[in-house]
């Protein structure tokens, strides 16, 4: 099972099944299918050094080959196919100066994410799934020439990059449960010569009351004016949803989307 | 896909030398045409830029004059832009001059070659070569490896504009318009009628869009579906009597924009949308479907910002 849209497109399913998505994890095992050296780190690092983990083709990671601009690398990492409730996903990148990405906690969404990191340089990257106390990995490989992280925001190159920053794009998709959602925020890493470290930490999504639907944690990697893709069941998808988003200069994101 | 003698020596060598008997090899295999009189073809594979074709990519274009050729594009390396001018050299008298018909690299890294000649090109590619030259070797090394040895971008330094360029004897009516880039040059022989388009028209070779506003590069189209010709030569593709560039690139340009408003419109994430792949009419053509997944990468923001509507802000 699969919650990816492609095949809504003409030719899009037969052209996704071709695809892959980079060199996607293709058989269920134990072994890094990557043979990287960063990932037995990240696992002690990010993952809380789990016992046992395992890569499964029904935890999606679709991502370019190649990654083009490495300042807008899309990703979409789907784990509605894996079958448990998903408590969270972390997205790691094994060659990125910051290598935790993300961390989603679904809640009450489906375990579905899209977005796009910056590339500093080409390897993996992986999406890990908590699910009943295993850890599940899907990834794909992405070359890039990179500078994604070490470049200068382009709102920067303006001459106020305040112009317009936080503003908030959002639509929700009742009928098939999307929500995408963009924001206008440089994501400055703090590599970039004398421009500080100023990027989004945090994310919520919330139902009509109020109440907490899913969360994520964002560090330095994500997209400068970053657009974020959830999955949401019929309920919830009914809207509307409010979204809040807190960046580490103490700035704060409101908005709200109806069907 | 048709492969020529070129392509089937190089992609020969690629595969089957190791690197250093590579880097010792220096041929790019011209395959020069007659395609109108005076007018010399030599056609680039219908590929991106990949190991095995050397950067030869787009087409080169050479107007035989008494005072030597003009040379329209240069090619992709210094290497590439050398056997070009040991052709004009050999064949055609020496160059009158060379013309950049836009910046993308495969068009015009083979400058060093005929830097002792003028080079036209607009204002806004002069800009952009200059703003881009470093950023677009680096890239080029990586993917080409040796056979950008010795390649350091020299931009084009005389000013084209619309009206007469007239060198060597042979008149260029020269356009400027832009779509495909900020500054695409478009140049009609007066002697035999012929359309040397550049990259505003590709055939049988699916259109890239690093630069592309697709809005202006239709208008553009529409301008030269006004001019009678008696030949094309498209930027990608073979030379044809007839408007078959014409109507494949404005076709491509429809599809693309719809298949990527029908994705941002339905919800799709840009992954999403690149996975699908190329519009099934066009996912034949040469270099798809890598172009079409470098156009969804490079062209997403312009449909995903106009499909979602403002919600929120700075709280």
């Amino acid at each position: 099972m699969t919650a990816i849209l492609s095949h809504v497109l003409p030719g899009g399913e037969a052209a996704l099944a071709a695809y892959g998505g980079g060199v996607a994890v293709q058989a269920a095992g134990t072994a890094d299918p990557f043979d990287s050296g960063m990932w037995e780190d990240h696992r002690e690092l990010y993952l809380g050094e789990p016992a046992a983990w395992r890569t499964d083709p029904a935890m999606r990671l679709l991502a370019p080959r190649s990654a083009e601009d490495a300042r807008h690398v899309p990703i979409l990492v789907d784990a509605t196919g894996l079958g448990g409730p998903v408590e969270r996903i972390v997205i790691t990148i094994d060659y990125s100066p910051f290598p935790l990405a993300m961390v989603f906690h679904p809640g009450r969404a489906l375990p579905l994410l899209g977005f796009g990191v910056k590339y500093e340089m080409a390897g993996p990257i992986r999406a890990s799934a908590l699910v009943g106390g295993e850890w599940i990995m899907g990834g794909a490989f992405i070359d890039a020439m990179g500078g994604g992280c070490s470049a200068p925001a382009v709102t920067h190159a303006r001459s106020d990059w305040q112009d317009g920053f936080g503003e908030m794009r959002g639509r929700l998709w009742p009928d098939i449960g999307r929500l995408r959602i963009s924001l206008r925020h440089p994501m400055d890493t703090g590599l970039a010569d004398g421009i500080p470290a100023h990027h989004l930490t945090d994310l919520t999504l919330t139902d009509a009351q109020g109440e907490e639907i899913a969360r994520l944690e964002i560090n330095e990697p994500l997209e400068e004016n970053p657009a974020l893709t959830f999955l949401l069941p019929p309920d919830l998808a009914a809207g509307p949803v409010g979204i809040v988003a807190r960046d580490n200069s103490g700035y704060r994101f409101r908005g709200e989307v109806a069907a | 896909m048709k492969l020529t003698r070129r392509q089937t020596l190089l992609g020969a060598a690629a595969l089957t030398l190791p690197l250093p008997a590579m880097a010792a090899l220096p041929d790019y295999r011209l395959n020069p045409q007659e395609v109108a009189d005076g007018i010399w073809l030599i056609e680039g594979a219908q590929e991106s830029f990949y190991r095995g074709n050397g950067g030869a990519i787009c087409n080169i274009v050479m107007l035989a004059t008494p005072g030597g050729a003009v040379v329209i594009d240069t090619g992709g390396t210094s290497r590439h832009g050398a056997a070009l001018r040991a052709f004009a050299d050999q064949r055609l008298g020496g160059v009158a001059a060379s013309v950049n018909t836009h910046h993308h690299p495969d068009h015009w890294f083979g400058n060093q070659a005929f830097a002792d000649r003028p080079i036209h090109a607009l204002p806004a590619s002069i800009e952009a070569q200059a703003a881009g030259a470093q950023a677009l070797a680096e890239g080029l090394y990586r993917i080409l490896g040796s056979w950008m040895n010795g390649t350091a971008p020299v931009p084009a330094e005389t000013v084209a504009d619309g009206g007469l360029l007239d060198v060597g004897g042979r008149p260029l009516t020269c356009m400027a318009m832009a779509g495909h880039t900020q500054g695409d040059l478009v140049l009609i022989d007066q002697r035999t009628g012929t359309l040397i388009a550049g990259d505003l028209l590709f055939l049988d070779r699916a259109p890239s869009f690093p630069d592309a506003r697709i809005a202006e590069w239709r208008a553009s189209l529409a301008s030269l579906a006004l001019i009678e010709v008696s030949g094309t030569i498209p930027g990608h593709g073979a030379y044809r009597r007839d408007n078959a560039a014409l109507v494949q690139t404005r076709a491509y340009l429809d599809g693309f924009e719809a298949r990527l408003d029908a994705a941002a419109g339905q919800g799709l994430a840009p992954a999403e949308a690149l996975a699908a792949g190329p519009m099934p009419e066009f996912a034949g053509l040469g270099a798809n479907p890598e172009e079409y997944h470098r156009a969804t990468i490079q062209r997403w923001r312009d449909f995903e910002t106009g499909a979602l509507p403002v919600i929120g802000g700075s709280a």
